[in-house]
């Protein structure tokens, strides 16, 4: 049943990102964009990790897609058809089609016929354990990273007098 | 979980500046903005103060084992204070004149600086990448603060382009060795990929990846490309700092990295750590002779230093001993000496650009125009030429001496070749300081004080360093992690 269901995920993660590389159009790329990661998403909730499923449709989907268009339609940018890539698209094939290729085979070949038995999910209980205890560390850099992205931001944006 | 407070100390109270500095911003008006240099200065200050009561400290390990404070962090520590000091010192008659957010700037400055420090300690992947984006995040910003400026946001834009690429890359290696070693500890990947050989190809993978991020933190080859733009487009002052502490905190990221975690693979990264800091070097050097601005030779420059630095990595032996300690002291050494001659040099350019101007044409002259700032120039530029008995020359001779001790000859051969070739660029800005008649520019180059206390504590250094060389080899072999 589990392979059944990723086999379908992972076939519409594929098509929507080769997709979401080859339009010519702005928000059709957007929507590509949410498809891959909603299946991204669902693939998460298949290795039993709920948290980081919702987390990924909170974030990704919820506010960095949806920043996009709006980005898209405050700035007022050409949305139509257009030349959105530049003139080393076939290098950029060959390139990604190289690290695909190297880093699927050594993965392939590692992990072949190995199975994965998922003991007991990991609940926003543990996590929130973790991250205040063990890993309050990197929480707190994280903070900081943000109030200076707010900071950034903010004077970036506003207006010169 | 119990927390040392003592050793956190130093971040503790940046924390505490950073947002003091938020705060005060807020509540001046916008004639009285230049206080805020003084407070961010003193905040700095206290942080320097508070990381020389740890120096001499047995080890500390705190925060679940993830933030460790031994002499590689407190010396690096005290490293990145000293250039934040010198940047801050630098900036502020930069900022007045050029019309640039005062109060945003410093606070940036310092909240790259924490990530700075929390780098230097960290010794899990987990720390040590978040640590970088604290670096990097408010780079960005201040690369393009002079907002009017389209260079500036071309330089931000770069800057910000490449180096979420380059985070992406290296994230993805990390999370390869987490999926393989089920730790993010450096000491404890080593373990387990000492004890399973069978995953030995997918690590080597997940390091190249890794190398690969750093290579644009530290602007190695092939992935340098960003560099010229992104210092000449944003205010001078920011360009020395991402060429000192920016680049410093890289090479820490991935020194701990590569001697911690990944040793034991050394055999098959060492040849492509070799090629990538040859290539660096050579083609920094080349470059560089075909720059006419002096913000793009200094940028070209740094790759060139980048390459020496990034060379003792390739003669690391995967059974340890002394070889390794000798090439991590090599590095630190370079990185000590480094920052002084770089920032200098950049100093001594901010201080001409405010009346001369910042293409080397516009340094025709200077000899006879400003002898102080022509001489101490020359100082820097020969330093970092690695000419004797500045300090440069004794970084060098670190680096050729742990090289041949590694017994890896022709690399030090190519870095003979690049030394030379180096030259030719410094000693060209050099003739025209003093064997060209000046041009217009103006009699009496004025230098604001704390410019002028820039240059001096970079001199000063220099000489020193330059005459006593076991001053920094001394500290350099007690702050390695080998």
């Amino acid at each position: 049943m589990q392979q059944v269901v990723f086999g379908i995920v992972a076939a519409l993660i594929v098509f929507a990102a080769v997709r979401l590389v080859t339009t010519r159009n702005l928000v059709h790329g957007a929507l590509y964009l949410l498809a891959v990661l909603a299946g991204a998403a669902i693939l998460f909730l298949l290795f039993l990790a709920e948290f980081v499923a919702w987390v990924q449709v909170l974030v990704y989907i919820g506010a960095v897609v949806v920043l996009l268009l709006f980005g898209l339609m405050l700035t007022r940018a050409p949305i139509g058809n257009m030349a959105l890539d530049s003139q080393t698209r076939p290098l950029a094939a060959v390139v990604s089609l190289a690290i695909f290729g190297i880093t699927s085979t050594i993965v392939w070949k590692t992990f072949k016929g190995q199975t994965v038995h998922f003991s007991k999910p990991n609940t926003v209980d543990t996590l929130g354990r973790a991250i205040f205890s063990q890993y309050v560390l990197p929480f707190e850099i994280v903070s900081v990273v943000l109030l200076a992205a707010l900071v950034g931001a903010v004077v970036l944006a506003r207006k010169e007098e | 979980m119990q927390i040392d407070y003592a050793a956190v100390a130093p971040e503790l109270v940046l924390t505490g500046a950073l947002c003091i500095v938020l705060v005060v911003d807020l509540v001046l008006p916008d004639n009285r903005k230049g206080l805020i240099m003084p407070v961010s200065l003193l905040g700095v200050a206290g942080t320097l103060l508070a990381l020389l009561a740890l120096a001499g400290d047995p080890t500390r390990t705190t925060l679940g084992g993830m933030f460790v404070v031994d002499s590689f962090a407190v010396t690096l520590k005290i490293l990145f204070c000293v250039a934040a000091l010198l940047t801050l010192a630098m900036s502020y008659d930069y900022l007045r004149k050029e019309g640039i957010h005062q109060g945003e700037f410093y606070f940036l400055l310092l909240c790259s600086l924490l990530g700075m420090l929390t780098i230097a300690s960290s010794r899990d992947l987990l720390p040590i990448f978040v640590s970088l984006e604290l670096v990097s995040v408010p780079a960005f910003v201040l690369a393009g603060l002079q907002k009017i400026d389209v260079k500036s946001n071309e330089a931000a834009l770069k800057f910000f382009l490449f180096s979420i690429l380059s985070t992406a890359v290296m994230l993805f290696g990390m999370s390869l060795i987490y999926g393989i070693t089920g730790t993010t500890n450096l000491a404890e990947i080593a373990v387990r990929l000492a004890a399973t050989p069978v995953l030995r190809s997918i690590a080597v993978l997940s390091v190249f990846f890794v190398v690969v991020g750093f290579g644009f933190k530290i602007s190695a080859f092939p992935f340098q490309w960003w560099v010229p733009d992104t210092y000449e487009g944003s205010p001078v002052p920011v360009a020395a700092f991402l060429s000192v502490a920016s680049k410093t905190a890289g090479f820490v990221g991935l020194l701990q990295i590569m001697f911690i975690a990944f040793h034991g693979l050394a055999d098959v990264w060492r040849p492509f750590i070799a090629a990538v800091a040859i290539l660096t070097m050579t083609f920094g050097n080349l470059v560089a002779l075909t720059q006419r601005h002096i913000v793009r030779l200094l940028a070209y420059s740094s790759i060139g230093q980048a390459g020496y630095i990034l060379l003792p990595l390739a003669v690391v032996n995967v059974n340890g001993g002394s070889v390794n300690h000798e090439a991590f002291a090599a590095s630190i050494a370079y990185l000590l000496i480094y920052a002084f001659m770089e920032m200098g040099a950049f100093s001594v350019a901010v201080a001409y650009g405010r009346e001369g101007g910042y293409f080397i044409d516009d340094y025709a002259g200077l000899g006879y125009r400003a002898p102080g700032l022509a001489v101490v120039m020359t100082v820097f530029l020969f330093s970092l030429a690695g000419i004797p008995p500045l300090a440069g020359w004794a970084a060098k001779l670190f680096i050729f001496r742990a090289v041949i001790d590694g017994h890896e000859y022709w690399l030090a051969v190519a870095m003979a070749v690049n030394t030379v070739i180096a030259l030719f660029y410094y000693a060209k800005v050099v003739r025209r300081m003093f064997f060209e008649p000046a041009g217009d520019g103006p009699l009496g180059v004025k230098v604001p004080l704390l410019l002028q206390a820039t240059i001096a504590v970079s001199t000063v250094m220099v000489l020193l360093v330059g005459i006593l060389p076991d001053l920094a080899a001394h500290l350099a072999r007690m702050s390695t992690l080998v």
